[in-house]
C-alpha cells in the first residue's frame, strides 16, 4: 500500500473514531444527567431541545464562551497546559481499540486506527501520564483545593493503576497477546467464549479499579466536592474546566470500552446468528451497558473516606487480583499440557 | 456467612438493585416556569391594596399597619379627601418589600381590610427601587390580584360580612361563641382592678 493511502486511511479512520467519541462524551453527560435524575425520581435537563436533547450543545457553546480565568500566584505555564496532558491521553487510547472485524477500505483494513501487537501496554502506558495532568493542574493552581485533590488523585490513579494491570495479566494469558484485536478475536463465536466467565473476578476487580482510576463516586477523592470544591480543577475555568471534563468522560468511554474488549467479547456478536448486526454496534452496546452502571453505582454509594480507599485498594483488591494471576497460571498450564 | 456475604457484595448489589427499581417510578417534581403549584388562599405574597366596588379606595390612613408592621416597612402619609373635612385616606403610602417579612401582621391591623396579600411570590426585579412599591403600584396590585386579595381575607378569617357585601361572604368568617360567665360573675371594668372595684361598690 501507499504511504499517502495508509495517511488518507489513517485520517479517515481517525476522524471518525474522534467524532464518535466525542458526541459519546456529549451525550455521556447528558445521559448521566438523566439517569441519575431518573434514580432520584426528578426530570433532569429538560429546557434545551426535545427532553433537553441540546443540552450538551448549550453546555459546550457556554463553556467556550466563558472567561478564562488564570489565578494570580499559579504557574501560567504548568496551569495552561495540564488539562491538555490529562485530554490527550485519554483520547490517544481510542487508537488502538478495534471498533469492528476488519474490512477493506482504500485498499487498506479499516477497524482499528492502528492495531498495535503492544495495544494494551500503550493504553496504560498513557492512562498514567494523564495523572500527570491531574496532579500539575492541581500543583499550578495555587490553591490548597487543588493541591489536595491533586495529591489525593496521585495516590489514588497510583494504587489502581496496580489493581487494572493486575486484572488483566489474567486474560493476557490466556489470549497470549496484548493486541486488543487478538484478545477479541480469541473471544470469538457467542457469548460463552467471552473472557467474563473465564475471568470472572478479573472482571470485578477490573471494574472497581476502573471506577477509582476515573475518579468516579463513589472513589471521587480527587473531586469531593463536598470538601474539596472540585478538587484539583477549583481554579480552572471556561476551555480549561471542559478540557479537564471531556478527559473525564473520555477516560470513562475508554475504560468501558477496554473492558468490552477485554472480557465481553469487544465486537463479537453475543451469537453466532447475530452476526448480521455490524461489530461496532455490539461494541457500542456493551460500551454503553458498562457506562449505564458507572452512572448506576454513582447513584446508588457515598463516597467512601480516603483511608478506606487506599485500605480497600492495597489490601483486598490487590491480593485478590495476584490470586487470580496465580490461579489462572495454573490453569493455563495445566489446560495446554 | 458474613465473609461470604462480604465477597459476594449482597448488601452492595441490594441497594443497586432498589435504585435501579427507583428508576421506574414517576418523577415528583414540577417542571417549573411551565407548571405551577396551586397556592392556597392564605399564602402570604406580595402586599397589595384594595378599593371598594365603587371604586374609592378603601384605606382611611389610620396608620394601624405602619405600627404592627415589624420590620418597620411601611410609610403612610395620612391626610383629609380634599372637600370632604373629617373623612382621612392616605395621601401617600410606601411599603417597602426588601424589608417585609411577609407576616400578615399589617393586613390584620388593618381595620377596614384594605390591605391583603396577594399568591405573587416571583418578586424578583432588575432594579432595586422597583420593589420599594407606592400607592399607586399597591393599588394597581390590588386590581390585578382582587380575587386573590379577596380569598386571603377569607382564608384569614377578616371578612365579617360586610366588606364584600354582594358576594355575600360574611358566612365565610368563624364566629366565637359568647363566653358565659355565670351567675354573680361580673366582667370586671375596663381600667380598675378587682380590689379598687370592691372597693368602690362597697362605698356606694
Ligand atoms: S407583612 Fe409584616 S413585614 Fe410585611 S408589611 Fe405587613 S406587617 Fe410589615
Ligand atoms: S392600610 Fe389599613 S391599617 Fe394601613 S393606614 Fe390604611 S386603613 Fe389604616
Amino acid at each position: 500500500m501507499e504511504l499517502g493511502t495508509t495517511v488518507l486511511l489513517a485520517v479517515i479512520q481517525i476522524a471518525v473514531v474522534m467524532g464518535v467519541v466525542l458526541l459519546s462524551v456529549a451525550y455521556m453527560t447528558y445521559a448521566e444527567r438523566k439517569v441519575l435524575s431518573f434514580m432520584q425520581d426528578r426530570l433532569g435537563p429538560m429546557e434545551v431541545g426535545p427532553w433537553g436533547l441540546l443540552q450538551p450543545i448549550a453546555d459546550g457553546l457556554k463553556l467556550f464562551m466563558k472567561e478564562d480565568i488564570i489565578p494570580s500566584g499559579a504557574n501560567k505555564i504548568i496551569f495552561a497546559v495540564a488539562p491538555i496532558i490529562c485530554l490527550i491521553p485519554a483520547l490517544i487510547g481510542f487508537a488502538v481499540v478495534p471498533y469492528s472485524e476488519g474490512f477493506s477500505l482504500l485498499g487498506g483494513t479499516g477497524g482499528t486506527i492502528t492495531d498495535l501487537n503492544v495495544g494494551l501496554l500503550y493504553i496504560f502506558a498513557f492512562a498514567s501520564v494523564g495523572a500527570y495532568g491531574v496532579i500539575l493542574g492541581g500543583w499550578a493552581s495555587n490553591s490548597k483545593y487543588a493541591l489536595l485533590g491533586g495529591l489525593r488523585s496521585g495516590a489514588q490513579v497510583i494504587s489502581y493503576e496496580l489493581v487494572i494491570g493486575l486484572s488483566i495479566v489474567g486474560v493476557l494469558l490466556l489470549s497470549e497477546s496484548l493486541s486488543l484485536r487478538a484478545i477479541t478475536e480469541h473471544q470469538d463465536g457467542g457469548f460463552w467464549h467471552w473472557n467474563l466467565w473465564v475471568q470472572p473476578v478479573a472482571f470485578v476487580t477490573y471494574v472497581i479499579a476502573a471506577v477509582a482510576e476515573t475518579n468516579r463516586l463513589p472513589f471521587d477523592m480527587p473531586e469531593a466536592e463536598s470538601e474539596l470544591v472540585a478538587g484539583f480543577f477549583t481554579e480552572y475555568s471556561g476551555m480549561r474546566f471542559a478540557f479537564f471534563f471531556l478527559a473525564e468522560y473520555a477516560n470513562m468511554i475508554l475504560v468501558s470500552c477496554l473492558a468490552s474488549v477485554l472480557f465481553l467479547g469487544g465486537y463479537e456478536a453475543p451469537a453466532e446468528f447475530l452476526n448480521f448486526v455490524p461489530g461496532f454496534v455490539w461494541l457500542a452496546l456493551k460500551t454503553w451497558a458498562l457506562l449505564f452502571f458507572f452512572i448506576w453505582i454513582r447513584g446508588t454509594f457515598p463516597r467512601v473516606r480516603f483511608d478506606q480507599l487506599m485500605k480497600f485498594g492495597w489490601k483486598v483488591l490487590i491480593p485478590v487480583a495476584l490470586v487470580n494471576i496465580l490461579v489462572t497460571a495454573v490453569g493455563v498450564y495445566i489446560v495446554n499440557n | 456467612m458474613g465473609l461470604i456475604r462480604s465477597i459476594f457484595m449482597t448488601e452492595l448489589l441490594m441497594g443497586m438493585k432498589l435504585v435501579f427499581k427507583q428508576m421506574f417510578k414517576p418523577y415528583c417534581t414540577l417542571q417549573y416556569p411551565h407548571v405551577r403549584h396551586d397556592i392556597p388562599d392564605g399564602y402570604r405574597g406580595l402586599m397589595s391594596l384594595l378599593r371598594y366596588e365603587d371604586g374609592s379606595e378603601r384605606c382611611v390612613g389610620c396608620s394601624l399597619c405602619e405600627a404592627a408592621c415589624p420590620s418597620n416597612c411601611i410609610k403612610v402619609v395620612s391626610d383629609e379627601v380634599p372637600g370632604q373635612p373629617l373623612v382621612r385616606y392616605a395621601r401617600e403610602y410606601y411599603l417597602d418589600i426588601t424589608r417585609c417579612v411577609f407576616c400578615g401582621f399589617c393586613t390584620e391591623a388593618c381595620p377596614v381590610d384594605a390591605l391583603a396579600m396577594t399568591k405573587v411570590y416571583e418578586a424578583s426585579v432588575f432594579d432595586r427601587r422597583d420593589l420599594m412599591f407606592d400607592k399607586r403600584k399597591l393599588y394597581e396590585l390590588g386590581e390585578q390580584h382582587l380575587a386573590d386579595g379577596k380569598a386571603y381575607l377569607i382564608a384569614h378569617n377578616m371578612d365579617d360580612g360586610t366588606l364584600f357585601p354582594k358576594e355575600g361572604l360574611g358566612d365565610n368568617r368563624y364566629s366565637f361563641p359568647p363566653v358565659d360567665l355565670g351567675e354573680g360573675e361580673r366582667p370586671v371594668t375596663v381600667g380598675l382592678t378587682r380590689e379598687a372595684l370592691e372597693m368602690e361598690l362597697s362605698k356606694q
